[in-house]
């Protein structure tokens, strides 16, 4: 069985790709694609720390990770599709009006 | 993890930053190619210093080395291509190199049901949005990044926060392998006789990781089970409702006709 801790610096590298993309991307599609990217590096994170703990709860967890990832891709996916209805653009700077 | 394994964690992340920051569409001269190798220098510089500083030799794999390689580039290239298609592509491989990862932890069945969810049903969902909202030919906003620098700047020094702390976790390599081996060490961590149970399923060396999985999900977590599934019931309603879409009807309205005419004279909607 292999270390925690280079799982834990590639999970952590994979998370802040993710927030790079998810900040710097203008489209609402690639933006949601990086927050699946943080998912994946919380996952691999998840899975490796519970491994210290010698039990499956690391994984369980994992697994109810992978639901809200679900729900969370779902929902956002029908949103994107509502506002590409609405402005016709898929730039997340046509709706820059609600920051108010 | 030495403090010079940690200052070479940092510098290899500033190269890693440098390189991605090139490679963010921008308009004007590209410098994609430039930034690509410096990317690819910090990912192998990365695997280098966690070889030489961070693993165990022991314990490493070379397929740790292949598939955080393959995991690292696809999600490099995921948030720097300018084709929203491509992307989702790339995150494809990401995520069975994420897969891959895990089950070299030991985590088979939550690697089977991330390449199942993310390859098979995500992923599917994403193209079909990028089918559904597409615009012809390459709009602006994806050869343009917005404030590509602080993005870039705030991801990689969160990165370096994380990494150079994960050395302080309490995880020699024998420690992990002690505390996975050792049932006693497990049955003393818990009273409950649902835990009980689940750690004699464990002490049984050929049992597999899905069926331990499967006794620890339905017996100790059975009330988040049912969360769950009430979670996706809802988002699967509200799904429903964001993106249904009001057909305009020219004729008369469904509702105003007697029954048995729809369909025949006026359209279901």
């Amino acid at each position: 069985m292999a270390g925690v801790t280079e799982y834990v610096i590639v999970g952590a590298a994979l998370f802040a790709l993710g927030l790079v993309g998810f900040l710097s991307r203008r489209n609402l599609i690639v933006m949601f694609l990086s927050t699946e990217i943080m998912f994946q590096g919380v996952l691999v994170n998840v899975v490796a720390v519970g491994r210290l703990h010698g039990g499956l709860e690391g994984q369980a967890f994992g697994l109810f990770l992978l639901v809200i990832a679900a729900v969370e891709a779902g929902l956002a996916l029908g949103l994107i599709v509502l506002l590409f209805r609405r402005r016709g653009t898929l730039d997340a700077d046509a709706w820059s009006a609600m920051r108010g | 993890m030495s403090t010079a394994t940690t200052y070479a964690l940092y510098l290899v992340f500033a190269l890693g930053g440098a390189g991605v920051y090139f490679m963010l569409p921008r308009t004007g001269r590209s410098r994609v190619l430039s930034g690509a190798v410096l990317a690819s220098l910090a990912v192998f510089a990365l695997l280098a210093v966690l070889a030489f500083g961070v693993i165990d030799p022991a314990h490493g794999s070379g397929y740790f080395y292949l598939f955080a390689v393959i995991a690292l580039l696809g999600a490099g290239r995921v948030i720097t291509h300018p084709k929203p298609t491509y992307s989702a592509l790339y995150f494809v491989l990401v995520a069975v190199a994420v897969a891959a990862l895990l089950v070299l932890q030991g985590a088979e069945f939550l690697a089977v049901a991330l390449v199942i969810i993310y390859a098979g049903a995500i992923l599917i969902t994403y193209a079909f949005v990028i089918m559904l909202a597409q615009q012809s030919g390459s709009p602006i906003y994806d050869r343009q990044s917005r404030e590509p620098f602080i993005a870039v700047f705030a991801g990689f020094v969160l990165m370096a926060a994380i990494a150079g702390r994960a050395g302080e976790l309490p995880l020699a390599g024998e420690t992990v392998d002690a505390a996975l081996t050792a049932p006693a060490a497990l049955a003393a961590q818990t009273e409950s006789p649902a835990n009980q149970q689940d750690d004699s399923a464990q002490e049984g060396a050929d049992e597999s990781n899905s069926l331990r999985m499967g006794v620890i999900i339905m017996v100790n977590y059975v009330v988040v089970v049912q969360i769950a599934g009430v979670l996706l019931l809802i988002a699967m309603i509200g799904a429903i409702a964001l993106s249904r879409k009001k057909v305009p009807s020219d004729g008369p309205r469904a509702a105003d006709v007697p029954l048995g005419e729809i369909g025949r004279k006026v359209k279901p909607y």
